[in-house]
């Protein structure tokens, strides 16, 4: 399992996370020495294991728009603001 | 420092108030802190004020709690209210709890005093307690080397005579191998038997809280006291809490204790020695020794190192500067505010959530994550069919003895190493205690660890009580 500095400075944006070059030289080397012995449990056979936990489509579940109106006013009303029947989320910047 | 059973047994009858007992230890803390770090922020007035409401309630007559007067530290990723909690990290340090852990609570409704809260390394991610912002702990027993970690400084600061008690958090031996390192007991229950709600998340199918006192008896207490189902946390279990102590037998007649085979390969001579030593002493004891089979437990670490850094890429995925944490003001955009909100995260933490991520990846889930979850499986069922045939397992704590400050930062995989034998008990949720055995060459301590099955902490505290009376 090979590790190049693309790939930490890819998984450090898919965290929201900057690194600096010199970090990123660094984990490099340490993550490619890590996934070397990540890559031991390859040798494992674990053909008969069923894993109930890890389906990721388990966990998703589809946006479903409220119908009710008596649901969606409460919903509302669960936020500090409303405009336009929309609830008003903070502004962050 | 007085034992958990001397204090409540000198405050129930009026020996000590239980206020003179809060000072000595708020008085042993100022003259040692300064060298160890252990802690990192004392609570002396609340701390007073605790001390001064059990000796009121004695005065009125009342019945005492369990733990009435024994100051505790906690651990700096525990909540309670109106204190800080930052795990020992820059992206919190100005993060006040809004309310109080199950645990802190229980402590409060035992009569118990919390003193303050102690070191830790960042996230509680590092087993040497260098990673914390508040600089390194000390080892009281050589204050050249390291405490172990990450729940170093609640270690430090029961070696150091400081507290009676303090808590930790175990993910992957952050309370047993700090124990071993410093000459005091470490336990982390099985998972579910302590509540975590109200302790800040680092992987929570590993994470639990865990004890570390100066003697077993003063752990069975305090695990009696913490132990329970709680409804603010789904993953606690719903079972009956004995009390542990009273189950302690004189000698371990009739008692299976386990030898995994081939985990004493390539140990250091001194702690292979020790170990062999402990084994011949369970069986004086009348224990009896088996040989059992865990394949699959060499496997664990590399497991723990993939599962724990994807639950914590998930978890700390909170601190975003809009929802916890630092928050990047000067930003001009959202990926900015993201990336300059997240940047005081240090190296190591840094680290496990790029590796987390990285497993994570489409590229990468099955081949990484899917895989190491299927060897915790296969781990799991290992030491299932292990006890099975025995009561306890006996394994090292750690493979060495605490090393040098700064000895391992060249090679953080040779610390991650380190875990091998305390990060089974988290990836197969086994209840773990480490208890001290004996000193090393170098007069530092040597820790040897019992695993027992979930919701059965009675069979290796009863175990690690005898081997501890033998000494």
């Amino acid at each position: 399992m090979e590790i190049t500095k693309k790939d930490v400075e890819l998984s450090a944006k898919l965290a929201k996370m900057r690194v600096s070059e010199q970090e990123a030289v660094l984990y490099e080397a340490q993550l490619e020495a890590l996934f070397k012995w990540v890559k031991e449990l390859s040798a494992v056979n674990t053909d008969a294991v069923k894993l109930t936990n890890v389906n990721l489509s388990a966990h998703m579940r589809k946006d479903v728009a409220v119908s009710d109106p008596a649901l969606a006013a409460e919903l509302r009303h669960a936020f500090d603001e409303e405009q336009d029947g929309c609830a008003k989320v903070k502004k962050v910047l | 420092m007085m034992t958990v059973l001397e204090i409540t047994k000198a405050v129930s009858s009026g020996a000590k108030t239980a206020e003179q007992i809060t000072r000595e230890s708020l008085a042993k803390i100022a003259e040692l802190n300064p060298q160890i770090n252990a802690f990192v922020e004392v609570f002396e007035a609340d701390a007073l004020a605790q001390a001064q409401a059990v000796d009121a309630k004695r005065a009125r007559g009342e019945k005492l709690g369990a733990l009435a007067g024994v100051p505790v530290a906690i651990k700096d990723n525990i909540l309670y209210k109106g204190h800080k909690a930052t795990c020992c990290s820059k992206m919190l340090e100005n993060y006040v709890a809004s309310y109080t852990s199950t645990v802190v609570e229980k402590l409060l409704a035992a009569d118990a005093v919390i003193v303050g809260r102690t070191n830790m390394d960042e996230f509680a991610m590092g087993s040497t307690n260098q990673t914390s912002v508040y600089g390194p702990v000390k080892n009281p027993v050589n204050t050249e080397c390291v405490p172990g970690g990450s729940s170093g400084g609640s270690a430090a600061a029961v070696a150091a005579g400081m507290v009676s008690v303090a808590l930790g958090t175990d993910t992957g031996g952050s309370v047993r191998q700090p124990a071993g390192f410093c000459g005091v007991v470490g336990i982390k229950p099985g998972y579910g038997r302590i509540s975590r709600y109200g302790v800040i998340a680092f992987a929570s199918s590993a994470d639990q809280v865990g004890i570390l006192t100066a003697n077993v008896a003063d752990s069975a207490k305090v695990l009696e006291v913490l132990s329970g189902k709680d409804v603010h946390d789904s993953t606690s279990l719903e079972a009956p809490v004995p009390a542990y102590a009273d189950l302690f037998t004189d000698g371990l007649k009739g008692v299976k204790v386990g030898l995994p085979k081939g985990f004493l390969d390539g140990l250091a001579e001194d702690i292979k020695q020790k170990m062999d030593e402990a084994a011949a002493r369970l069986k004086e004891l009348g224990a009896e020794l088996v040989e059992v089979d865990v394949p699959h437990a060499k496997y664990a670490a590399p497991c723990y190192y993939i599962i724990t850094s994807a639950e914590a890429s998930s978890n700390l995925g909170r601190y975003d500067g809009i929802r916890y944490g630092y928050a990047d003001n000067a930003a001009k955009d959202l990926n900015a505010y993201y990336e300059g909100s997240r940047a005081p995260f240090g190296l190591e933490v840094k680290k496990r959530l790029i590796i987390g991520t990285y497993a994570l990846t489409s590229q990468r889930y099955e081949e990484c994550f899917v895989k190491a979850m299927k060897v915790r499986e296969l781990i799991r069922e290992d030491f299932k069919k292990a006890f099975e045939k025995v009561d306890v397992l006996l394994t090292p704590t750690s493979p060495t003895t605490a090393f040098k400050l700064g000895q391992h930062d060249e090679d953080p995989l040779s610390l991650y190493l380190a875990d091998l034998y305390t990060c089974q008990g988290n990836i197969g949720g086994l209840a773990g205690v480490s208890v001290p055995f004996g000193k090393d060459a170098k007069g530092l301590p040597i820790g040897v660890q019992f695993y027992g099955p979930i919701l059965k902490e009675e069979k290796i505290l009863n175990a690690a009580y005898n081997l501890e009376k033998g000494l």
